[in-house]
């Protein structure tokens, strides 16, 4: 059957059994639009307002589904507003695949109008990409693109598709792919390794379990949480290892990293045995390099061969899928009991609870505070809702104080940091998970970051629940300045408007509170309405986040104010 | 310590490759001595030599980083006394004095090397070895004037003669049948 390159690109996407794309048009990918048109009731397309909002909604979207999200932008600036996008996916393993139209291939090179070299751009911030010059090439590189993007470590591809490719005919037929030449996701266990790790846990008084994002990609949750009971180990989550166990797990015993708990980052140099499942030794979980871990073997599990040994050397190298690798530990790991390791646990979070915590979540005067909000949004949604959070003090708040009921349940930028993350991406999760509540906790900064997706999420009707934590500032930079540049703030705060109005404006219901009598009562009304909600809320202005790591130091340096 | 490395990667022989390839190196400010890239004995599969000069430590984890490209079939790093490695130098010897081609000629030839063109007023001396052969011939030659002087990037094989089988998954996933999808052959 002889269909166009645009048809097929569709054909393709249906193949592969995508649902909903999010994206703008623009010139290079108009024939790939007009065959939309014939395709609107087997394929939902969003239309964002930017097109960092589209790729950051596909981001939200694959989180929530375990599948590619995926977008699609015109060339030229079309192209360069994917770019933070597909930056921020490739540092957090986000499987996405990003279209792109391009100008024909008789133009490129010439500098045509709206030609920008999307292959060159992206190539430090892909997994792959290829740009596709004859519509032949279009079924089999869009199966390539999805295997590609889906399978090992994920991450984001971008297809570049000339005008000319879009508009020649083929005779299309599906394709679907078994494997690809020379690309094994799936490395092979060693299966020496795995026994030399059940050795060590077994010789191990004082094991510690670092659960990154790898454990939710590879949905191994429950082999993790037996692995923990059976040999008693204490279970600390990296930041997008958040949700993978029920924060009122027994053996959970918090967040690492910068602004995580006290315990796990205080007793990760008293530790002997840090057994790292999908996780990556970020520096903003280790710290200063050569005072992480100081005591402890290392067991690295890890899908990616170049992260083994990249930051913190393995003593015991698991180059193979989480899953796959901890259900061969399983079968070999005998019961433990470390009754005297887990009370260590148990008096840090005493001390963090009455130095911190209490304090931040039940506050009796001044402002409202950021972790009384989360605390509040935790108990009213039982811990059930998707959190999405973007980027700054708001963020760690949001980290530390919801206790996660469901795995999954945690969406935020973290390897990039990328401000203006959360509404967009709360949107895509929202459509991807539509049975779900889905809050988002966003700052006034970020907020001002990709604002203008507030009419995506109107025109939609996505029931998103959006809390902006107004403090007026840039609250992270101005708490750093605070800290560690003799509190001169430069450039941190913020003259906003009226959040209320705007929202009003872009048609989504909202209300500001700034009372701490009012805050129940706002909070109950936003969860419990029917569409999209903004709740304005305002915040003590200089509150800081702490336990803090400062940038540099020992995670066993960490302090508590 | 800094020490000189032959990285060697099979890869498919693709536009961008050698774009991915060397951003992994620029990214760590590692600075390429010398880069080939030529065809090998599987068709569609080119070979790159990079050789850099970096830490033991650096050159494993990049060598991890290059080796997860999805268009690198296989890449390992190899130190001088592993390796036969050749450079050729192409040096153009002032020759305006007609009385001293012999001797030039004669020189060359005694260090392994060929007269390979000539004009009125210059000849081409022709050199393969490795680097310091190269570099010493030129010395040698530097009495007579040299008018400009090339070397080729480094060409290396293993002095062990294993192989590795290219073209199918190094691991045995579950989800790969045996009916893997060759992109170049189509
Ligand atoms: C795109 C981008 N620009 C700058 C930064 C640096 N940055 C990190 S947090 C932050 C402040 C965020 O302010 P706000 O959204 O108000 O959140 P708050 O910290 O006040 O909760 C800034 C500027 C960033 N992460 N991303
Ligand atoms: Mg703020």
């Amino acid at each position: 059957m002889e269909i166009s390159g645009s048809e097929a690109l569709w054909r393709a996407l249906l193949n592969e059994g995508v649902e909903m794309v999010f994206g703008y048009p623009g010139g290079a990918i108009m024939p790939v639009y007009d065959a939309l048109y014939d395709f609107a009731d087997d394929i939902k397309h969003v239309l964002v307002r930017h097109e960092q909002g589209a790729v950051h909604a596909a981001q939200g979207y694959a989180r929530v589904q375990g599948r590619a999200g995926v977008c699609m932008a015109t060339s030229g600036p079309g192209a360069t507003n994917l770019v933070t996008g597909i930056a921020d996916a490739m540092l957090d393993s986000v499987p996405l695949v990003c279209i792109t139209g391009q100008v024909s291939a008789d133009l490129l090179g010439t500098d045509a109008f709206q030609e920008t070299d999307v292959i060159g751009i992206t190539i430090p911030i892909t997994k792959w990409n290829y740009q596709v010059t004859t519509a032949a090439e279009i079924p089999e590189i869009i199966a390539k693109a999805f295997y590609i993007a889906q399978r090992g470590r994920p991450g984001p591809v971008v297809v570049d598709i000339t005008k000319n490719a879009q508009l020649e005919m083929l005779d299309f037929e599906p394709v679907s792919i078994q494997g690809i030449k020379n690309f094994d996701p799936n490395p092979s266990l060693n299966i020496e390794y795995v026994e030399q790790a059940v050795e060590a846990i077994k010789e191990s008084d004082r094991p510690m379990i670092l659960c990154g994002h790898g454990v939710l990609i590879s949905q191994c949750e429950s082999e993790v949480i037996d692995l923990a009971e059976r040999a008693d180990i204490p279970i600390a989550c990296t930041l997008h290892g958040l949700s993978a166990i029920p924060s009122g797990h027994s053996k959970y015993v918090g967040m690492l990293g910068m602004h995580g708990n006290y315990g796990p980052n205080l007793l990760t140099n008293e530790s002997d045995l840090l057994i790292a499942i999908g996780m990556r030794f970020d520096d903003r979980v280790t710290g200063k390099l050569d005072k992480y871990g100081i005591k402890a073997k290392v067991i690295h599990i890890d899908i990616d061969a170049a992260e083994i040994d990249k930051n913190v050397a393995a003593t015991i190298p698991i180059n193979a899928d989480a899953k796959t690798a901890l259900q061969a530990m399983l079968s070999l790991v005998e019961k433990a009991e470390r009754p005297e390791w887990f009370a260590r646990f148990a008096e840090c979070a005493e001390k963090e609870f009455s130095t911190v915590i209490d304090a931040e979540t039940n506050p009796t005067e001044g402002g409202i505070r950021m972790a009384e909000v989360i605390s509040r949004v935790s108990e009213l949604t039982g811990g059930e809702a998707i959190l999405v959070a973007d980027v700054g003090q708001h963020q760690m708040m949001s980290a530390r104080y919801y206790k996660f009921k469901y795995s999954n349940s945690w969406i935020t930028s973290g390897g990039l940091g990328t401000m203006g993350f959360a509404l967009p991406a709360s949107l895509g999760a929202k459509a991807g998970a539509p049975e779900r509540k889905v809050v988002t906790v966003i700052g006034d900064g970020c907020f001002q970051m990709t604002i203008q997706e507030l009419g995506t999420i109107a025109q939609q009707n996505l029931a998103v629940k959006i809390i902006i934590l107004n403090n007026n500032y840039l609250g992270m930079v101005r708490q750093w300045q605070e800290l560690f540049f003799e509190k001169r703030y430069s450039f941190v705060e913020l003259e906003n408007p009226d959040f209320v109005k705007i929202s009003e404006g872009f048609g989504v219901e909202a209300e500001r509170v700034s009372t701490r009598d009012g805050l129940m009562t706002s909070l109950k009304r936003m969860l419990d309405s029917d569409g999209p909600y903004v709740l304005e809320i305002v915040c003590e202005k200089e509150e800081n986040v702490f336990p803090m790591v400062p940038s540099g130091a020992s995670v066993s340096d960490i302090r508590l104010e | 310590m800094e020490r000189l490395y032959t990285i060697s990667a099979y890869t498919e022989n693709h536009p961008g490759v050698l774009h991915r390839l060397t951003a992994t190196l620029t990214r760590r400010k590692i600075n390429i001595e010398s880069l080939t890239v030529s065809e090998t004995e599987h068709r569609g599969i080119s070979r790159f030599t990079i050789v850099v000069r970096t830490t033991p430590s650096l050159i494993s984890k990049i060598v991890k980083q290059i080796d997860r490209i999805i268009e690198v079939v296989h890449a390992f790093v190899s130190e001088d006394n592993d390796l036969i490695f050749r450079e050729i130098g192409l040096i153009r010897v002032a020759a305006d004095d007609k009385n001293k081609r012999p001797e030039i000629e004669e020189l060359a030839h005694r260090h392994g090397a060929v007269v390979t063109y000539a004009t009125d007023s210059s000849l081409i001396v022709e050199k393969t070895g490795e680097e310091d052969d190269i570099n010493s011939l030129f010395l040698l030659l530097e009495p007579y004037g040299i008018r400009e002087f090339i070397r080729s990037g480094r060409i290396a094989l293993r002095k062990s003669s294993e192989t590795r089988e290219l073209g199918s998954p190094s691991g045995k996933g579950e989800d790969i049948g045996a009916a893997t999808v060759d992109f170049q052959q189509r």
